[in-house]
């Protein structure tokens, strides 16, 4: 989030597209409530089911499932075609007035570039940079009349997305989408907020990503990002999701989104930070944060002789390995031996029965959960051989939250540390202790000999805690937050890193969450200060956020050029004239960190974007050097059809993101709208919790939500005959399950360009173990993905249904 | 001075946490009610489910009107269930909530009869006798599971993330009902359910949709109420008769 939930009080409308935060976030949805209360706060949401958000919107919007891109170009066009747009934000805060080369196209539903590499489709994306004049620098026309500006650019290719082929395409009605379009344009003035508020339904497609290029670049062009009440807020999917990324629980990254050393690219140390080092934007500390990190990681032993240790990290082979392409891998027998830690892939991935499959090949499969969990049993599911599986699968029982101490990051990037409530039953352990002893235990194993033992006898571990069998968290908490080598006292921020060894930090982004705030006497993590002097919610000493204890990024782009802020009821941060007056945490140089004079605000004005090399939000995404590559699918967001679709693109004759990844084999298969007429959607319930290895084995949550269903249209069945509570089957190229029939009118049939599609949705939080078994909707979902993220199709695929 | 606790229906978002507080802190057990086509399982309280959130789910002519409306026991100002109990059981206590001593009860079902709302619910399973049980407003005076009697909101109340529950003072909460409907115009129907309706009740309602349209009863029934406070004590005068 560049905001935070507390802040969508201060939005004057709310757009929620791809979320249903009163079912799945419902502490996000009390303070769109407050909002709506006490400053008439609209909200609009976008949604294929009447949710339960819905319940509560001014404006409801259906829309077919995989038609975002369609939708918010939309807005788009709509903004610009009746001048809605924040002029001065755009010309001021966003590349809209960089020129870009004049070979750049989009023709027939491609952008210039289109080509093969290894017999598959790439794009070469030279054409999609900036111009330059000789000195290097980026070709600007602030009156933005240069054809080849981003904004001549961005308004010609929206332009094809009117009114009338948006809802052809999405088969949202007219005079609502015209609603929606008035409405939320509204924002695009220096006093008003508009907030966008998306999870899973905008990422989870073969463009997820290219969803996303879409909100933000919406946001920019009504002048919503870095104000309260406005901003780009991706709810995420679990309560510390937002902690797990931001330590890299994702095969590409490092802690502090710092990019993994690859092999192919980076061999060296020099390599690397030749390669990831822009020479622009905050990322040109990104020395000071890796050999920090190393510095953390190996201790004394990290030397600048050594290469701080770099050659000890493990590194990638240029090859793919998200989720997806680790079962691939798996189902190929080239993966041994699997952790299955506090995830639950036979019933939360994709193609789930190619899945718990794919693991009869290990030799080894560890489970770190609470309960036995489908992934745990996937050898006795119904339908297979336990005589047949060879895999040795071991149960590791974990504590559940509330029974170990810790800190949780949520959506909003608060760092909140929490304590334990009670202790865990039986064995059960923490997931410290229990990575602890595995860790020494592995580290026994290599005093033995190995093949390349230096990186483990040599990493710093040492978490003891005397007397006690639990881990010092504290000691963890403290690396990850960073400190002086000599001194070992914890660092106050990321300003203080170094590159030359002089400094230790996990995970730069952290830095400060463990510093002890001096009036309240706790680590700023710990702190619980209510106090909020501008009313605005931003509750500076409520425990920390990242980066910096910044609670709204990007907060320059709250007040104009010289200072002033657009809306004085929402200023985070202004120039008074001498000085900036900030109740928010700057993001931009306000004071000179050497001589602590302030810096006067023409000159942050020229970057208010400090995390991008041009130091502008991007309307156009360029080819423009280290962390801004262009996405891999375009500069601009196109709409494409989902892989499967009942009706072909009506925007272009490329009926597919070209560039969609599809895996292989069974859960992969493609099926064709004459076999399968209607759309496949899913979603998640109140009740339960993921893929309910928890909340399926608590009673009164069972109790509440016990069986798996089908939710389908009333007009659809009755055209089946089927009634309320029959038990249907729902078919796919990938297989079938069962479920009661849910005949609710929060699904309506939608008109897409002039034919009925039908809408069948599926929560997908059921699987064979528990209390309350169920089919798994992932067994008919598909292994189709995004090529940026690799994130699955989850949420428009094709399926029949029948009466069971 | 009574308690109360007034319910914002415009601001319910349906998460049921009120349902999982209630059954957590009364140790109350899960029941098995299957499937319900609308997602609303339970549906209704029972002995064992003290309260429910009730879904109406309507179609409009294209437009989709969803609300959840949570149920429980009123406690009225001036409870017909009282009355009713000939065997002493029931009581209405100066702190609102109406409670029961279960050890008096003998579960003829009058309180079921006499309550307007169809309230109490008769445990059937499991040991012990067959007893009246139903939400005591978390007041159990001296008891263990006394939250309002320790100056604390119930437990469905604390529960609420939407702000859709709030516990005080039964004559401030009125007036706060009446001062949130003229604040907000158009945003609430104009009437304070549980103000007058049976005599008044300590759990108020507030919200947009017509409450007749959300399975409230409409009116009080003066006439059946007063024949229901005769009935029980003619059953008690021939109780008494048959045990002489």
């Amino acid at each position: 989030m560049t905001n935070h939930f507390i802040d969508y009080k201060n939005s004057d409308v709310v757009m929620v597209i791809g979320a249903n935060p009163a079912e799945n976030h419902p502490q996000a949805m009390k303070w769109i409530l407050r909002g709506k209360a006490e400053r008439g706060t609209k909200l609009i949401v976008v949604d294929p089911r009447f949710t339960k958000t819905a319940a509560h919107a001014d404006i409801y919007a259906p829309i077919r499932p995989g038609t975002d891109i369609a939708f918010l170009l939309g807005i788009i066009n709509y903004a610009l075609e009746h001048n809605l747009y924040f002029h001065d934000y755009v010309v001021n805060y966003t590349n809209a007035s960089f020129l870009v080369d004049p070979n750049f196209k989009f023709e027939d539903g491609l952008f210039s570039g289109a080509t093969t590499k290894d017999g598959q489709f790439v794009y070469d994306p030279t054409t999609w940079q900036y111009q330059k004049d000789k000195d290097g620098k980026i070709k600007r026309d602030p009156t933005l009349q240069d054809p080849n500006c981003v904004f001549q650019v961005l308004k010609r290719f929206v332009s094809r997305y009117d009114i009338k082929t948006v809802c052809r395409v999405t088969g949202t009605p007219e005079d609502v989408y015209r609603q929606v379009c008035e409405l939320y344009c509204s924002t695009g003035r220096p006093d008003k907020a508009g907030n966008i508020v998306y999870a899973m339904g905008i990422t989870q497609h073969t463009y997820g990503s290219q969803n996303v290029r879409a909100v933000a670049i919406l946001q920019l062009l009504l002048g919503n990002i870095g104000i309260a009440g406005g901003g780009i807020n991706a709810q995420r999917g679990e309560s510390n999701v937002q902690g797990s990324t931001d330590m890299a629980m994702l095969y590409h990254l490092l802690p502090g989104y710092l990019s993994c050393p690859d092999a192919t690219r980076h061999p060296t140390l020099k390599d690397y930070l030749e390669k990831e080092t822009p020479k622009t934007s905050f990322w040109s500390n990104t020395p000071k944060f890796l050999i920090s990190q190393l510095k953390a990681w190996f201790g004394a032993k990290a030397t600048p002789e050594n290469e701080f240790c770099y050659q000890w990290l493990p590194k990638l082979d240029g090859k793919e390995h998200s989720h997806m392409a680790i079962f691939q891998s798996m189902a190929e027998g080239k993966i041994k031996g699997f952790f299955a830690w506090g995830q639950n892939p036979a019933v939360g991935g994709p193609a789930a029965e190619p899945t718990r499959k794919a693991m009869e090949k290990l030799d080894w499969l560890v489970v770190v959960d609470l309960f036995e969990t489908e992934t745990a049993a996937f050898w006795r599911r119904p339908g297979a051989d336990p005589r047949k599986i060879k895999t040795e699968v071991f149960f590791l029982p974990a504590a559940f939250s509330y029974e170990k101490e810790g800190t949780v990051s949520n959506s909003g990037r608060w760092i909140q540390y929490r304590w334990k409530a009670v202790d865990p039953p039986g064995d059960a352990k923490s997931d410290l202790w229990i990575v602890d002893r595995l860790f020494k235990a592995v580290r026994e194993e290599y005093r033995k000999g190995g093949r390349f033992p230096e990186p483990i006898l040599n990493m710093v571990w040492d978490y003891d805690a005397p007397g006690s069998e639990e881990p010092d968290i504290n000691k963890v908490a403290l690396e990850i937050n960073g400190y002086e080598v000599d001194t070992g006292k914890p660092l106050p921020g990321f300003a203080k890193l170094t590159n030359t060894g002089s400094t230790a930090c996990g995970c730069w982004i952290y830095a400060g969450y463990w510093y002890p705030d001096p009036d309240l006497g706790v680590v700023a993590a710990k702190r619980r200060d209510r106090t909020d002097k501008t009313g605005l919610g931003l509750y500076p000493k409520w425990s920390f956020a990242w980066p910096a204890n910044r609670r709204i990024v990007y907060n320059r782009c709250s007040c104009d050029p010289s200072g002033r802020p657009w809306d004085p009821a929402r200023a985070l941060v202004y120039w008074d004239g001498s000085k900036w007056v900030t109740f928010d945490v700057p993001d931009f140089g306000a004071k000179d960190l050497a001589t602590g004079a302030e810096i006067p605000p023409e000159k942050s004005a020229q970057n208010p974007f400090i995390m991008v090399p041009e130091g502008v939000g991007r309307l156009f995404g360029a080819q423009y050097g280290p962390r801004a590559a262009a996405l891999k699918d375009g500069p601009l967001p196109e709409h494409y059809e989902p892989i499967e679709s009942p009706v072909r693109n009506l925007m272009s004759k490329q009926q597919n993101n070209p560039l969609a990844k599809i895996y292989q084999g069974e859960g992969a298969a493609r099926g064709k709208p004459e076999k399968y007429p209607y759309i496949l959607t899913t979603h998640r319930l109140v009740e339960h919790y993921q893929s309910g290895a928890v909340t399926r084995n608590s009673p009164w949550l069972t109790e509440l939500m016990p069986e798996m269903f089908v939710g389908i249209s009333p007009r659809l069945a009755a055209k089946l005959g089927i009634k309320p509570g029959d038990r249907v089957v729902v078919l796919t190229a990938r297989g079938k399950v069962y479920g009661r029939a849910s005949v609710l009118p929060t699904l309506q049939p939608l008109k897409v360009d002039g034919k009925e599609v039908e809408v069948v949705a599926l929560p997908w939080h059921w699987g064979y173990q528990g209390m309350a078994p169920g089919d798994s909707a992932n067994v008919v979902t598909a292994l189709f993905g995004d090529p940026n993220t690799f994130i699955p199709e989850y949420k428009a695929l094709l399926c029949d249904v029948r009466k069971a | 001075m009574p308690k109360a606790v007034l319910v914002d229906l415009t601001k319910c978002i349906g998460c049921r946490s009120c349902m999982v507080a209630c059954k957590q802190w009364n140790d109350l057990p899960a029941e098995r009610q299957g499937f319900v086509n609308d997602w609303a399982t339970p549906r209704d309280t029972t002995a064992e489910t003290w309260t429910v959130v009730k879904y109406y789910i309507e179609d409009k002519g294209g437009r989709v009107v969803w609300r959840f409306v949570k149920r429980q026991c009123m406690h009225c100002v001036d409870p017909a269930c009282v009355k009713a109990c000939f065997a002493g059981a029931l009581r209405k206590t100066p702190e609102g909530p109406v409670i029961q001593d279960p050890s008096r009860c003998i579960a003829c079902l009058y309180c079921f009869n006499a309550c307007p709302f169809q309230v109490p619910r008769y445990r059937t399973g499991g040991e012990g006798p067959v007893i009246m049980q139903k939400c005591r407003f978390c007041f159990d005076p001296g008891g263990i599971y006394d939250r309002v009697g320790q100056g604390q909101a119930p437990a469905c109340v604390r529960a609420c993330p939407g702000g859709a529950l709030k516990f005080g003072e039964r004559e401030a909460l009125i007036k706060e009902a009446k001062e949130r409907i003229a604040q907000n115009p158009g945003r609430y129907v104009n009437q304070v359910y549980g103000e007058s309706e049976f005599g008044g009740t300590s759990w108020l309602y507030l919200s947009d949709v017509p409450f007749e349209e959300l399975g409230f009863p409409s009116a009080a029934r003066p006439a059946m109420l007063s024949l229901l406070t005769w009935t029980p004590l003619a059953a008690g005068l021939w109780l008494a008769a048959k045990e002489a």
